[in-house]
């Protein structure tokens, strides 16, 4: 199959690969960039565990096409924090025991990331709406939920 | 007791920073050089004779290293939990849509899943049976040798007959439950690969010593030519206790001499693992006129599906709880497990408790209707308490009863009743209470523990205790660094490695924190005696002077300025071993098989749950406004865990009472997505009140008991009692759908 070639930022850090056109973002960042974050739970769009984030909105990596990142600006869960330096919400998530098993949690953290961009001070009804394509099957989303309102200092 | 440390406090768990940074690495992150893919060919009919398998033209294909029938499988090609029912591989008879035929390994999936179009399968379809019910028909379909009731369970106590002919209150019902799927995110999958002549499987799984077992027994080596690795799982919820890709994996690894991945998809993954057994259970209880319960009489029939899997034993524990939290004098409960060609049903968090609870605590209500007094003091008079005798004969040893749970949460509610809004919409609370056995039921379930103590201060503790999300690696943690007066991250865990650890059974049956927290702290308690004897005969005081508390040696209750690690070196240096091990295994008497009278548990947790819904008597929905939920741990060895069980695990049980349904026709899942089988999110969610009620177990780690599953047991029982008192009429199904209400709301002429 013939590849396109794609540009664009990942974690602030300019990519520049080629990729076959059915080749989906998840496979891409999982396969070609061994970013393994970024996690596969349903690859139907359903479970949101696959969450990065395209120009400032989520999306489903398992539902875009590598080729359509062209020029975009892309985060990841490995672009959000490091060892030495925790997002706030990654604390966050920490303290309050928001990880069980962990698969949703990068997920998670992108969507309630982009919710914080957008909004610094949800309200919890907003803090929902903004993890509800995010399926968790362990916590029962309230300790998430009051992550994400520590993250935002409420 | 002595104030504690580490025990009881919310310390943070040993792998959230690696999951919050996306570092942890779950099965299918798991990259080998000259890693081949593999792919399952499964059956797409549930019930078959296999005429022709031919994988000649696979085998062909560029790019394929292995095509695996079941002739290639060395051993015994069976394997499953209880009986070895489950082929590994298809020779004769599918039983279940899903069934695997076939295995390729290849240089990329996709040539792996090309070469499974190339395999030529013909097949003799005959006739299935997909009722339970009607599968206990002498003339129905066999699905195993000549009859497909796998299983019996009877508890008999009393005279059940003579009660109910004088009786002044009766009350009879049938109940029918739902299949009900896991859905953790991380589908099944897992890694193998040779290592020198040791066959090395790396997979998400609840128990590495079974599967270890499974393997070796299919291969034809020994259990030490086989070492089994828990990967990072993402969630389990018993539906990893089943095999599922760790013997395709050894078979293609030993095979190729190549390391091999699997990955399931979602839908691979909802078709081939075990479910919930959905039941339908006839229930008849008497009462006296006050209320007090006098008998049950219960009839329970479960699908287990194609193959036994845990089957018989969920459905043991069914029955042993079938009574409920309650005292009663004389019970007859029969059980059957029951095969059909539906998806097998196994384990899942509440083990057969769920389905039972949904009956019992509404006999409950509806007894206490008749008897004319509210559904919370027919609970408080029925309780179980010291020295009460429980359906199989043993005798309660505890400190409290039912009420030490239902009472906080009951006002929990009532404190924060709302007001409603339109007149079309009906409020109601409903009250859900449970007993639950730690452990497996009536049976030896151990687990061990290793403990390495080094000069430094800092400890290796090696458990067999699969940490499946929940935690144990860091229960087990805290509870070694308080034995031992270590920081908790002095702990280092290596948990579920049969080249390392020792076997810890299943992460299942609420088990590890009581279980293998008990063997840790055995471990730990040799490690402390030799430290204890030592500073004892140094300082020439007696050991029982001796504390070792927050890194520190303690004498006669004052702090020295001798650390815990100056302590481990000076033995150290001496050639004193500073290592323990321990193992427990609960004592419990099996359950006798003609009466069921036994002591299937050697210790209980207790819980209520108390809802409040809200019913649109327009659409039928159903919509939980608050659920409190109290457990009584024992020892909350870390609250914010307990806090984080509780939550998960009552949120799980209003799925599984208000949709959640695995749907199935003719053996085929039709709901084998997350788009189809809906679990809650966010914004279904009530509020949950948690509270935690601590009555030390004596026989528990610092007091612990159980606690992984009973909070999904009571959610359900709670909500339909609550839509009862809501609507004023009665649905006996789950999940309690709006059709079913709308329904029961016409029938009843309440619409």
């Amino acid at each position: 199959m013939s590849t396109v070639k794609v540009n664009f930022i990942l974690n602030n850090k300019p990519v520049s690969l080629e990729v076959t056109p059915d080749c989906r973002v998840i496979d891409m960042l999982r396969e070609n960039l061994d970013l393994t974050g970024t996690k596969m739970g349903c690859g139907e769009g359903d479970c949101g565990a696959c969450t990065i984030i395209i120009d400032g909105k989520t999306a489903n990596s398992c539902l875009v096409l590598a080729a359509q990142l062209d020029g975009k600006m892309v985060v990841t869960i490995e672009g959000l924090g490091s060892y030495d330096k925790l997002d706030a919400l990654q604390q966050a998530f920490i303290d309050e025991g928001a990880v069980q098993c962990g698969f949703c949690t990068p997920g998670m953290l992108l969507s309630a990331k982009v919710l914080l961009d957008h909004n610094p001070t949800p309200s919890r009804q907003e803090i929902m709406q903004s993890i509800s394509g995010n399926l968790c099957r362990c916590t029962g989303y309230a300790k998430i939920a009051n992550a994400i309102e520590k993250a935002c200092g409420k | 007791m002595a104030e504690l440390s580490v025990v009881g406090k919310s310390v943070i768990r040993n792998d959230a920073l690696d999951k919050v940074l996306g570092k942890t690495r779950y099965s299918a992150d798991i990259k080998m050089p000259n890693m081949l893919h593999a792919k399952v060919l499964r059956s797409t009919v549930a019930h078959a004779f296999v005429k022709k398998l031919d994988v000649s033209q696979a085998a062909a294909l560029p790019g394929v290293h292995a095509v695996l029938t079941a002739k290639d499988v060395p051993g015994l090609n069976g394997h499953g939990i209880i009986f070895k029912d489950e082929p590994v591989l298809i020779s004769d008879k599918i039983r279940k849509i899903g069934d695997g035929l076939a295995l390729v390994a290849a240089e990329t999936e996709d040539i792996a899943q090309q070469a499974l179009k190339l395999i030529e399968v013909e097949l003799e379809e005959i006739p299935g049976v997909f009722d339970a019910i009607q599968a206990m028909d002498q003339d129905a379909p066999k699905v195993h040798g000549d009859s497909n009731i796998l299983a019996l369970r009877k508890i008999l106590r009393g005279n059940v007959d003579e009660v109910f002919e004088t009786a002044d209150i009766v009350v009879e019902n049938e109940y029918v439950t739902q299949m009900q799927e896991h859905a953790y995110i991380e589908p099944e999958a897992g890694i193998a690969y040779m290592e020198d002549d040791i066959v090395v499987v790396k997979a998400s799984t609840q128990n590495t010593h079974f599967d270890c077992r499974e393997i070796a027994r299919n291969l034809a080596l020994p259990q030490s030519r086989i070492r089994m690795i828990q990967a990072p799982t993402g969630g389990g919820f018993g539906g990893k206790l089943d095999i599922s890709v760790q013997i395709y994996l050894a078979l293609l690894a030993l095979n190729t001499r190549r390391p091999v991945k699997l990955v399931y998809s979602r839908e691979e993954s909802i078709i081939t693992s075990s479910k919930r057994h959905p039941c339908v259970i006839k229930y008849k209880t008497a009462a006296d006129k006050t209320g007090k319960l006098l008998a049950v009489d219960v009839h329970a029939v479960a699908d287990t599906g194609a193959y036994s899997s845990y089957g018989p034993a969920p459905v043991t524990r069914l029955a042993v709880h079938a009574a409920g939290p309650y005292e009663v004098p004389n019970v007859r409960i029969y059980a059957y497990t029951v095969y059909t060609n539906n998806p097998t049903a196994g384990a899942m968090r509440g083990f057969g408790v769920p389905q039972i609870a949904f009956a019992y605590e509404q006999q409950m209500d509806m007894l206490a209707e008749k008897a004319g007094i509210s559904p919370l003091e027919i609970r408080l008079r029925n309780t179980l308490k010291n020295g009460s005798l429980t359906s199989t004969g043993q005798v309660m040893d505890v400190k409290g009863n039912i009420g030490d749970t239902l009472v906080p949460a009951y006002e929990k509610v009532m404190a924060n009743k709302s007001q409603l809004l339109a007149p079309y919409k009906k409020r109601g609370i409903g009250m859900g209470c449970l007993y639950y056995g730690i452990g497996n039921t009536g049976q030896p379930n151990p687990a061990g523990a290793f403990l390495d103590v080094m000069e430094d201060g800092s400890a290796h503790l090696m458990v067999g205790a699969a940490d499946i999300g929940q935690g144990s690696n860091t229960i087990l943690a805290q509870i070694a660094a308080e034995e031992l007066g270590l920081d908790f991250n002095d702990i280092k865990v290596t948990s579920a490695d049969t080249g390392v650890t020792p076997d810890g059974g299943a992460s299942s049956a609420s088990r590890q924190t009581y279980i293998s927290g008990n063997a840790t702290l055995k471990a730990a308690k040799i490690v402390k005696e030799i430290l204890v004897n030592e500073i004892a005969a140094w300082q020439r005081v007696l050991p029982e002077a001796i504390a070792l508390k927050n890194k520190y040696v303690f004498i006669h209750s004052k702090q020295t300025d001798i650390a815990v690690a100056q302590l481990i070196a000076r033995c150290r240096g001496k050639g004193i071993m500073t290592i323990g091990h321990g193992w427990y295994n609960p004592t419990t008497e099996p359950l006798d098989d003609e009466t069921g009278q036994g002591k299937p548990y050697e210790v209980y947790s207790f819980a209520s749950h108390v809802a409040e819904v809200e019913v649109d008597t327009q659409t039928g929905q159903v919509e939980v406004v608050r659920i409190a939920a109290a457990h009584d741990v024992g020892k909350a060895v870390n609250p914010l865990h307990v806090e984080g069980q509780i939550e998960g695990g009552t949120i799980m049980g209003v799925g599984y009472g208000l949709y959640e349904e695995i749907k199935i026709a003719n053996g085929n899942i039709r709901t084998p997505s997350f788009a189809t089988y809906i679990i809650p999110t966010s914004m279904d969610i009530p509020i949950v009140d948690t509270i935690i009620v601590e009555e030390n177990a004596n026989t528990g780690p610092f007091g612990a008991k159980g606690l992984g599953e009973p909070p999904l047991v009571a959610p359900a029982a709670a909500i339909a009692n609550a839509v009862s008192q809501a609507i004023g009429v009665r649905i006996n199904s789950l999940p309690l759908t709006p059709e079913k209400v709308l329904k029961a709301l016409q029938e009843a002429g309440r619409i």
